[in-house]
């Protein structure tokens, strides 16, 4: 406890036991009440049901490719969006000039939440696979270049001194010190891009005309008023959006072997 | 090129001589009207590259209006009335929203990184919830809740809720054991602890997570509105792209962003009050 | 030989919140080749402006700043330059941050390999070549940066405080490693510290400086040979002289107490 600056006896054991209580308490209030009537099953379907429900589509392989065709989708957003970000990043935070110009309309750009973008898009590009990745890109570039920019912008006086006694040229300084400095916040911008990326995926599917893929799932779910379906979808996105982060935040450690700056 | 480089705080020493004559005067105006200048670059270039093309009528005019419809738009959405009202609504969602899930988020926040019993408990439950994106839990919702203003005050409201806890709770944690220690000291009782010591300490991290908080109950207003709503700016979106007005898009997306700067400045700005004691550039 | 520097009436000024500040006024010195020169000074007196000015690090001054002849314009291979922070790289090994200063070297790879190595063996790190800087103590940094500086085999090493963020024992250490360096590179060292007892441990001549402006106050010849030790009785006379020095620049400290009324009682009588 914060307040009292001696250290606890919990131990991780009992920890652990203690976080599984409100999820088990949670499940059996779902399981009673589904089954005392008092609720529409259609609101409150037993969890059997959700199993059922879960089991049938795995096995049917509908789940799958809707996994598949949403996971591609996100990929494909998230490539494009890192690249172009990435590059983009680079420009503003290593040219004076392109800072000048174009950073103020940036922020300004990046002010309007991202959903928002979905109308324009979808009058652009229709309602389509490129729609869809064209939002994904977009959801995946805007944290790229805030945080590439910002690690540059970060990269330490001193060390830039460094080399400039050691006659550093242009060159020299981007390779040698701006891009190894910015690193930590460049890594940090692509695992942001990854979680946005997914929610962007999520996004595209609900409101650009529901088709294969998770969001498509929980869609029609809804629109069948098939709450497990509904379930079912909800619970595939946060697993999916769990391993993402999980995964990306094991990829920064192993790419920056010396301790953050 | 080390001129570049070096952002020397050492003037010229002729800089030095003249004393604040007419022309360090100048000097100054010039300084500050550059940047604007350097930011007029890009609509400069932009503004007549789209007026030649919605002329010419190189894109159809669905996709590609003219500036003056646009702003021919934005200034009679404004006379009618019409954007005040959307965007009055969307404000009152988003702050009875944010305010909503704020202080739940707040309080519990505040529960778990005080006492560690506590984080236990909730922590897991909480993660898994947190793992859900706003925007997932919109048709759930639905089913639940229909389409009314209790549903989009619920989503928002989650919304902000989620970095809320997830900040207050670090923050609070994180006050060093140091300075809670001098408390002990000085024979502080828990509340006083709590008042002089853990809270102000805490606050920077609260306001990071009011102001996370505040982005995505905006995110979280937008898609709610998109889906199920007849008023809003999220409405306007969603009108403009059925009727293919362009024009009403885009200026809704430039209202959406202005408010949201506006409402983030806010909380930045009584940030900056509270914290007058930090030294460095948040 | 080469390493002579000669500094002619040099003075810098700053601007700082609207009000010029004198950092330096007038100075003039002029350093031999192989020689080792302190500069010692409270703070405020401009010792690392100068070490600056003499890297190229900070342009616009009056006077004239000479290597070996030839005005310096901005900084240079030839004089090396170790911080009071080690600055090394975060990202790279010890090996690699030794090897930054051979980036511009004219010399093949082969011989950059040697050099980084010999660098490294004069300093005593064999055997850290590949830990990256976060793992190294305060003391070891510091000797990879101190590597780094003399890798080019510069004619000037200016130091600008180097040991000011060691403990004591650490920093005792490094003076006496850094003095071996010295007798083993014959290369002209420029020092700047605070600390009296290191500047005359090292240095052949020791300059006190005078804070606002700053400005030369005093000039001492330190004659002992090396190796010195620091109980060495001429050591010891010549740090007395330069403390005095230095404390002489303040106005004699006021006593806690009232003029007409001494701090100690006087006996009733």
């Amino acid at each position: 406890m914060t307040l009292n600056s001696a250290g606890s006896e919990t131990t991780p054991r009992l920890a652990f036991f203690r976080g599984l209580v409100l999820p088990v308490v949670f499940l059996m209030l779902w399981e009673l009440s589904s089954h005392s009537g008092l609720f529409n099953p259609q609101f409150l379907p037993p969890l059997e049901k959700v199993g059922a429900t879960a089991w049938r589509e795995l096995t049917n392989g509908e789940l799958l490719s809707d996994l598949m065709v949403s996971l591609r989708r996100d990929l494909t957003g998230f490539a494009i969006g890192t690249g172009l970000g990435v590059a983009v990043g680079l420009l503003l935070g290593l040219s004076r000039i392109a800072d000048r110009i174009f950073t103020r309309w940036f922020n300004g750009l990046k002010q309007i939440a991202l959903l928002a973008w979905i109308p324009l898009i979808s009058i652009w590009f229709g309602f389509d696979e490129s729609a869809k990745v064209v939002f994904v890109a977009l959801a995946a570039a805007i944290p790229v270049i805030l945080n590439i920019v910002e690690g540059i912008r970060l990269t330490s006086r001193k060390i830039i001194e460094v080399g400039e006694v050691f006659r550093f040229n242009r060159r020299q300084l981007i390779f040698l010190i701006y891009l190894p400095s910015a690193m930590p916040s460049i890594l940090t911008g692509i695992h942001l891009a990854l979680i946005y990326s997914w929610l962007a995926t999520i996004g595209a599917e609900y409101f650009m005309a529901a088709g294969p893929g998770i969001g498509g799932l929980v869609i029609a779910g809804r629109e069948r008023f098939e709450m497990d379906l509904v379930l079912l979808g909800i619970v595939v996105l946060g697993a999916v959006g769990f391993t993402i982060d999980r995964l990306a935040t094991w990829l920064e450690y192993r790419v920056i072997p010396w301790r953050r700056l | 090129m080390s001129s570049e480089l070096a952002i020397s705080r050492s003037i010229e020493q002729s800089d030095l001589a003249a004393p604040n004559t007419g022309a360090q005067l100048l000097r100054r105006t010039w300084r500050a009207v550059v940047p604007i200048l350097w930011g007029l670059v890009l609509p400069a270039v932009v503004l007549p590259v789209w007026f030649s093309g919605a002329y010419w009528g190189w894109l159809p005019e669905q996709i590609l209006p003219t500036p003056a419809e646009v702003w021919g738009t934005l200034l009679e959405m404004l006379r009618s009335g019409e954007l005040k009202m959307h965007t009055g609504i969307s404000l009152l969602r988003v702050i009875c929203g944010f305010a909503a899930g704020t202080v739940v988020g707040v309080a519990l926040g505040a529960a778990m990184g005080l006492s560690s019993r506590i984080d236990d408990y909730v922590r897991p439950f909480f993660t898994a919830i947190a793992q859900v994106p706003a925007l997932a839990w919109i048709p759930l919702a639905m089913l639940l809740l229909g389409i009314g203003e209790a549903l989009k005050i619920v989503v928002i409201a989650k919304a902000a809720f989620v970095p809320v806890v997830m900040n207050t709770s670090a923050g609070i944690r994180n006050v060093p054991k140091e300075f809670v220690e001098v408390g002990d000291t000085f024979q502080f009782s828990a509340w006083q602890k709590l008042r002089l010591v853990v809270l102000p300490g805490s606050i920077p991290s609260i306001f990071t997570g009011l102001r996370y908080g505040l982005t995505h109950a905006w995110i979280a207003l937008v898609s709610v509105e998109l889906v199920a709503s007849s008023e809003g700016l999220g409405y306007l979106l969603v009108w403009g792209r059925q009727m293919f007005w362009l024009d009403t898009v885009l200026v809704s997306m430039i209202v959406i962003g202005l408010v949201g700067f506006v409402t983030d400045k806010v909380l930045a700005v009584v940030e900056q009050h509270l914290q007058r004691w930090r030294i460095d550039d948040a | 030989m080469t390493g002579h520097l000669d500094v002619q009436r040099v003075s810098k000024s700053f601007r700082v919140d609207g009000a010029v500040v004198e950092a330096l006024s007038d100075i003039s010195l002029s350093v031999q080749p192989g020689e080792f020169v302190s500069i010692v000074g409270p703070s405020g007196c401009g010792k690392s402006t100068l070490l600056r000015l003499l890297a190229g690090l900070e342009r616009g001054f009056d006077g004239d700043i000479l290597q070996d002849g030839k005005p310096i314009v901005g900084t240079s291979l030839d004089r090396g330059i170790v911080f009071q922070e080690p600055r090394l790289f975060p990202w790279a090994t010890v090996r690699q941050n030794i090897g930054i200063g051979l980036q511009n070297a004219p010399i093949n790879t082969r011989q950059k390999e040697e050099t980084i190595a010999a660098h490294i063996a004069l300093v005593g790190l064999q055997g850290f070549e590949r830990a990256y800087p976060h793992q190294l103590s305060g003391g070891m940094a510091q000797r990879a940066a101190i590597a780094r500086g003399l890798v080019n085999r510069p004619q000037i090493l200016l130091l600008d405080e180097p040991f000011g963020a060691l403990d004591a024992l650490t920093r005792g250490k490094m003076q006496i490693e850094l003095q071996q360096i010295w007798s083993h590179e014959k290369i002209t060292m420029v020092l700047v510290t605070h600390d009296v007892d290191e500047a005359v441990f090292l240095g052949d001549r020791v300059i006190v400086l005078a804070p606002r402006p700053g400005r030369i106050s005093r000039i001492f010849e330190v004659a002992a040979k090396r190796p010195r030790s620091r109980t060495d009785d001429d050591l010891i006379h010549i740090r007395n002289e330069v403390l005095l020095a230095l404390e002489g620049q303040d106005r004699a400290p006021q006593p806690v107490g009232r003029p007409d009324r001494p701090l100690i009682a006087k006996p009733a009588a």
